[in-house]
């Protein structure tokens, strides 16, 4: 019995509307919800041509299938799930090949399903359960038939073999699926030592895996009422098709800071260390849930991975792209820096809201901009709810603090202000102000 | 067991704070601490606190003027409305058969634990990733709170958890004291609450002790205390084997705990009851996978003995096991080394020895020429209960026991023996051991009327 699909319609448009170039290949994503017992596919979004390759190349190599960039397709599977709430994820991918490759096509979209899988999956700060479904699905789509055929993996099992799937399209699929929101305050210490076998950003994660650990086992209230087990968590919802408003209701986030695992000692735990970091601030969180009697426990779990992924991503994003501009020498600098920020985005059709974080120096049009790379999408600018998290104020430059830092661990966050101007320093005592403003405005004529 | 008689609710509530700073040579690691203990006791008076009740679907939120996660615990409510939210545990029955005159066993327990909200938050700026390059101590430490209140089932509600987010700060800072006052350097000590039930009118009162640093080494701290409460100077009452034992929390090492509450007193006139005070463990034959059937019954008796001053707050040493019992014996040069290893019997005089070697215990050694003899020793028997009320460990015949009061009339002189017997050899079934009178009371008939007795009557010493 294999597992069944179902389909929102307007991916069956999206696939027929693909443009492929006579005899090559166009591989893309398929997003959408796993359940125990059936699946959602909600949005299908092809792999964005890579500029940099040349368009002499493809022909003198051997099949078109060869040409395929897992690089890239797993990389933008990675950038699509980051942009994905909780509830969501990356489903599978399909291939539309000319008829002639149509043989070997179950093979690339089995080597490209693991690949994509376990490069999504990398720096995950929580585990799956024995009940997350590890089956992904791959869509082959003949280029002249249209005919599509549905096969499944299973992720877990390297030797899986391909195992037959049904795949039905219906309409507005995902249109009366509850969304659950919830806006979740942090503050984890993280104290870091670089040595060999770790690395900055391990050390970060490793801090923020604890951090993550205690939300999983929060409680979670949802409509006040505690979601834990297999309940139905809409109790009185009708499931009447006429309903298109959809359903938000909040979460709330109830967590201890018990550490069971750590054993009981007489003494503190000191840990010497170089850099000390400090992630905090307030993130926006959203989920959604399927409507086909969905158990409350995997919407709290839903909305509880989207908390914990959208800090990691964050951070990540964060020190990658500190990579990126300042080379590997340098870690984060000192002082404080705003992290990305997320912002919502409407799906041009249907009801959902994707994602996406904005750096402190970009805008609304960047925004725009990398949806219509990633997604295809064409969003006005004004879509883009960016008030969900406030526009802190960042120092993008790196500015060290010298002499008094004791107040680096100052509680209170600055009332939000969205100005962008980089000498405005909020929330910081002002003897120290004083100081630090004198440094900024040296260092910023003074790149280092 | 000791437990309050005048409340009928006790609401404790435990949980972990996570206490983190950082520490270096430049910056003063007190002020350091102390604001790092402000930190936490604003967590505690924000309105992100949240007290679950265990085993109950109830949330509280204290200092969000009271809400809670039932429509029906408004803050009208009393405590006593909570009780029914809650479903038993029934993992441990006391299965207990005489019991009938026995009122209720003590008040009821709700066992509740700390919680924060991370939702609802004050602000909505998105995080900031702070970062301090400097060489420092990252010092973590999660902080054993526990609190605890009485109330009677008719007080308010919102009342009594105020009073308890008020009992979580008064913690905070007794436990900043501690950890101030016991540091060395960027080591800090784990400080560790231990509830006490003193005397009227202190009542339940909870201390803070450092952890790792043993009762040896808080003797200032507790001749402090004793002043204060206004307890006796000559026996331990602030010890940690003194912390007031929950009616729901199991002993972990599986011995039973005084039996002899679950008797019925013996029906006798004018008689008054002297009973050992405190608390004891029984030790019998068979356990601790030592066969001593047949041999051992003065070894177990010394044992019972023995965890009576452990539990009194007198010794931290483990109670000692047979081979230990005959080191100490030889160590003292009362036995040749070739008795260790053995089974030979001991009797009172080597009991005397052991109790005074290990533990510096004096005992009062009593003889009776014949068994018939005891009946008459009320006067002293009952003396004793009352001033030391120790275990007496008594041998003769080929036999040993352990007395543990006696009912005695001084008018008639009849007399019964609380007696617990160490020659009992099955498990820790506590409706056996009362049932079949391996926990009883016997009269002077028990003993061996021709037999010559020697007991051991240990004599408590002066120790705070």
């Amino acid at each position: 019995m294999g597992r069944s699909y179902i389909v929102e319609e307007a991916v069956e448009k999206y696939l027929c509307e693909l443009q492929t170039p006579p005899g090559s290949c166009v591989t893309g994503l398929l997003v959408g919800q796993s359940s125990p017992q059936r699946d959602f596919v909600v949005l299908a979004v092809q792999t964005p041509h890579r500029e940099s390759e040349g368009p002499a190349k493809a022909s003198t190599r051997g099949s078109p299938l060869d040409d395929i960039d897992v690089e890239w397709v797993t990389e933008h599977a990675r950038q699509v799930s980051r942009m994905l709430p909780g509830g969501l994820s990356i489903l599978g991918l399909f291939l539309v090949t000319p008829p002639e490759l149509s043989k070997d096509a179950q093979n690339t979209l089995k080597r490209l399903i693991f690949a994509v899988d376990k490069y999504i999956t990398k720096g995950r700060l929580w585990e799956l359960t024995e009940e997350d479904v590890t089956d992904r699905v791959t869509l082959h789509i003949c280029s002249n038939t249209k005919k599509a055929v549905c096969r499944t993996f299973d992720v877990k099992d390297p030797k899986s073999s391909a195992k037959p799937a049904d795949w039905k399209y219906q309409t507005s699929v995902l249109s009366s699926w509850p969304m659950l929101t919830c806006s979740v305050e942090l503050d984890v210490h993280i104290p870091v030592t670089e040595s060999a076998s770790n690395s900055t950003e391990k050390c970060i994660q490793d801090g923020l895996r604890k951090w993550a650990k205690q939300i999983e086992a929060g409680h979670c209230l949802i409509n006040g009422k505690r979601a834990f087990d297999d309940s139905e968590f809409i109790s009185g919802q009708k499931k009447n098709p006429k309903i298109t408003q959809r359903q938000t209701l909040p979460a709330r986030i109830l967590v201890s800071e018990e550490q069971p695992e750590v054993d009981e000692r007489s003494s503190a735990q000191i840990q010497v260390c170089n850099v000390s970091a400090r992630v905090q601030g307030v993130v926006h969180c959203r989920a959604y849930i399927h409507n086909n009697k969905p158990k409350a426990r995997h919407a709290a779990q839903a909305i509880k991975r989207d908390i914990i992924n959208t800090v990691s991503c964050r951070v990540e994003m964060f020190l990658e792209d500190l990579l990126i501009s300042e080379g590997r020498q340098k870690g984060p600098c000192s002082g404080r820096q705003a992290l990305p920020r997320r912002v919502f985005v409407p799906a041009p059709c249907s009801g959902l809201s994707l994602c996406d974080y904005m750096f402190p120096d970009e805008s609304t049009g960047d925004v725009a901009e990398r949806l219509k790379e990633m997604l295809d999408w064409d969003t006005p600018e004004t879509d883009i709810d960016i008030t969900l998290e406030t526009n802190h104020l960042f120092c993008s430059e790196g500015i060290d603090s010298h002499g008094d830092s004791s107040k680096h661990f100052t509680s209170e966050v600055g009332t939000p202000k969205i100005q962008k101007a980089p000498q405005y320093y909020a929330g910081v005592a002002v003897a120290a102000a004083v100081a630090l403003l004198a440094t900024a405005t040296s260092l910023l004529y003074f790149n280092e | 067991m000791v437990h309050s008689e005048d409340c009928s609710i006790i609401f404790r509530i435990k949980g972990i704070l996570e206490f983190v700073c950082l520490l270096d040579d430049s910056n003063d690691a007190q002020c350091t601490i102390s604001k790092t203990f402000q930190g936490l006791n604003s967590k505690v008076s924000s309105k992100n606190l949240v007290f679950t009740v265990s085993n109950s679907a109830v949330l509280i939120w204290p200092n969000n003027t009271f809400q809670s996660s039932m429509d029906s615990l408004t803050d009208t409510s009393t405590c006593g409305d909570i009780l029914k939210y809650i479903e038993a545990d029934n993992s441990e029955s006391k299965k207990s058969s005489k019991k009938k005159d026995r009122k209720n066993s003590g008040p009821n327990v709700v066992n509740m634990k700390l919680l924060f909200e991370v939702t609802e938050p004050a602000g909505n700026g998105a995080p900031n990733l702070y970062t301090v390059i400097r060489q420092q101590h990252f010092v973590r430490m999660p902080l054993p709170m526990d609190c605890i209140l009485s109330v009677t089932s008719n007080e308010s509600l919102a009342n009594a958890c105020n009073v308890l987010v008020e009992s979580l700060r008064k913690q905070l800072s007794d436990m900043e004291e501690v950890v101030i006052r016991c540091r060395k350097g960027s080591s800090l000590l784990v400080p560790q609450p231990f509830h006490f039930q003193l005397p009227e009118p202190t009542g339940l009162t909870t201390v803070i002790y450092p952890a790792g640093v043993p009762d040896s080494q808080l003797q200032g701290v507790r001749e402090d205390l004793h002043k204060k409460f206004e307890l006796p100077g000559d026996r331990p009452c602030l010890r940690r084997a003194n912390a007031f034992r929950f009616p729901d929390e199991a002993y972990k090492d599986g011995y039973l705990r005084n039996p002899h509450v679950h008797l019925n007193p013996p029906n006798i006139d004018n008689a008054k009851l002297y009973l050992v005070q405190g608390v004891y463990s029984y030790h019998h034959y068979m356990q601790d996978r030592v066969n001593d059937d047949g041999w051992g019954c003065a070894y177990r008796s010394l044992q019972t003995i023995f965890s009576w001053f452990r539990q009194q707050g007198y010794a931290e040493m483990a109670v000692p096991t047979h081979t230990q019992i005959q080191q100490a014996l030889v160590d003292v040069g009362d036995k040749e080394p070739n008795f260790f290893g053995s089974r030979q019997w001991i009797g009172s005089f080597e009991v005397q020895a052991v109790l005074n070697h290990l533990l510096g215990v004096t005992s009062k050694i009593m003889f009776v020429s014949h068994g018939s003899e005891l009946a008459s020793k009320g006067r002293e028997l009952s003396n004793h209960f009352q001033t030391e009320g120790t275990p007496i460990m008594i041998g003769g015949g080929v036999l040993a026991h352990t007395i543990l009061g006696v009912a005695w009339s001084e008018i008639t002189g009849q007399i019964r023996f609380l007696i617990l017997d160490p020659h009992y050899t099955g498990g820790e079934d506590l409706q056996i051991i009362i049932d079949k009178g391996w926990c009883g009371w016997k009269g002077p008939e028990f003993w061996d009327q021709n037999a010559y007795y020697n007991l051991c009557l240990p004599q408590r010493f002066k120790t705070i």
